[in-house]
């Protein structure tokens, strides 16, 4: 699905998830969220919460700032 | 095709958000129809609209629940005869309630206007007739704005 993106913060979580052989619906099981949520953060239209990030980066066993990066307002 | 590749379904959620929509708009709509034919041709003090504003509130109401749950089985039975999975959908998490709490605020923006509106109303001595007409109209617009911002922020992103 296109469209702009409403956050500034991007994520390497597709590639991080395909190198550990983890699925949508994997990661999604494993935070307890649905997988639209997984899909809506992998495209940038929804930033997680603090708490959310550091459990993807958790299970996704990497530093927060490998998975998560804020593009700031120069960026555009 | 790899897991990830397949459809998701809509969210529980946004699916409420649909149905929610589209009933106030019908049965609000209607109503406002019916009204505006009524001040055609009659004077407000001579409307019987109370009994027609309850009943457009109660199926309002009714049709909500009927229509999600009658929603949820038709896309269950759907996916079940094209041989697909159907991922339960009403499970909700932080993203749902992020969303939920973004058209509460557009529902609270409307009732905000809607109790000042009526408090004026009341002021100038507005009949009955004005003041329960008002407030359901604002009431209405509210909630399709907590619909669409639901939907927009479902579809869009937020």
């Amino acid at each position: 699905m296109g469209g702009p993106k409403p956050t500034r913060v991007s994520n390497r979580i597709r590639d991080l998830r395909t190198e550990k052989d983890l699925t949508q619906a994997d990661l999604a099981s494993r935070l307890g969220v649905t997988r639209q949520t997984i899909i809506a953060i992998e495209q940038g239209k929804y930033s997680p919460s603090l708490e959310m990030a550091f459990q993807i980066a958790a299970v996704l066993e990497a530093p927060l700032d490998d998975v998560f990066s804020y593009k700031g307002d120069d960026a555009d | 095709m790899t897991a990830d590749d397949t459809r998701v379904p809509m969210a529980g959620d946004e699916k409420v958000a649909w149905v929610y929509g589209s009933t106030v708009l019908v049965t609000s709509g209607a109503y406002f129809v019916w009204l505006a034919i009524q001040l055609a041709n009659h004077a407000p003090e001579d409307i019987f609209w109370i009994l027609p504003m309850g009943i457009a509130i109660a199926a309002s109401m009714a049709l909500v629940i009927v229509v999600t749950i009658l929603a949820s089985i038709g896309a269950a039975v759907w996916s079940a005869v094209r041989g697909r999975f159907q991922e339960p959908d009403f499970a909700s998490d932080e993203r749902d309630r992020a969303i939920k709490q973004l058209g509460d605020r557009s529902l609270l923006s409307a009732l905000s206007i809607a109790t000042a509106g009526a408090l004026i109303l009341a002021m100038f001595d507005a009949s009955g007739f004005w003041i329960g007409n008002y407030i359901f109209l604002v009431c209405s617009v509210g909630a399709l704005a907590e619909a669409g911002t639901k939907i927009r922020a479902y579809r869009r992103g937020l």
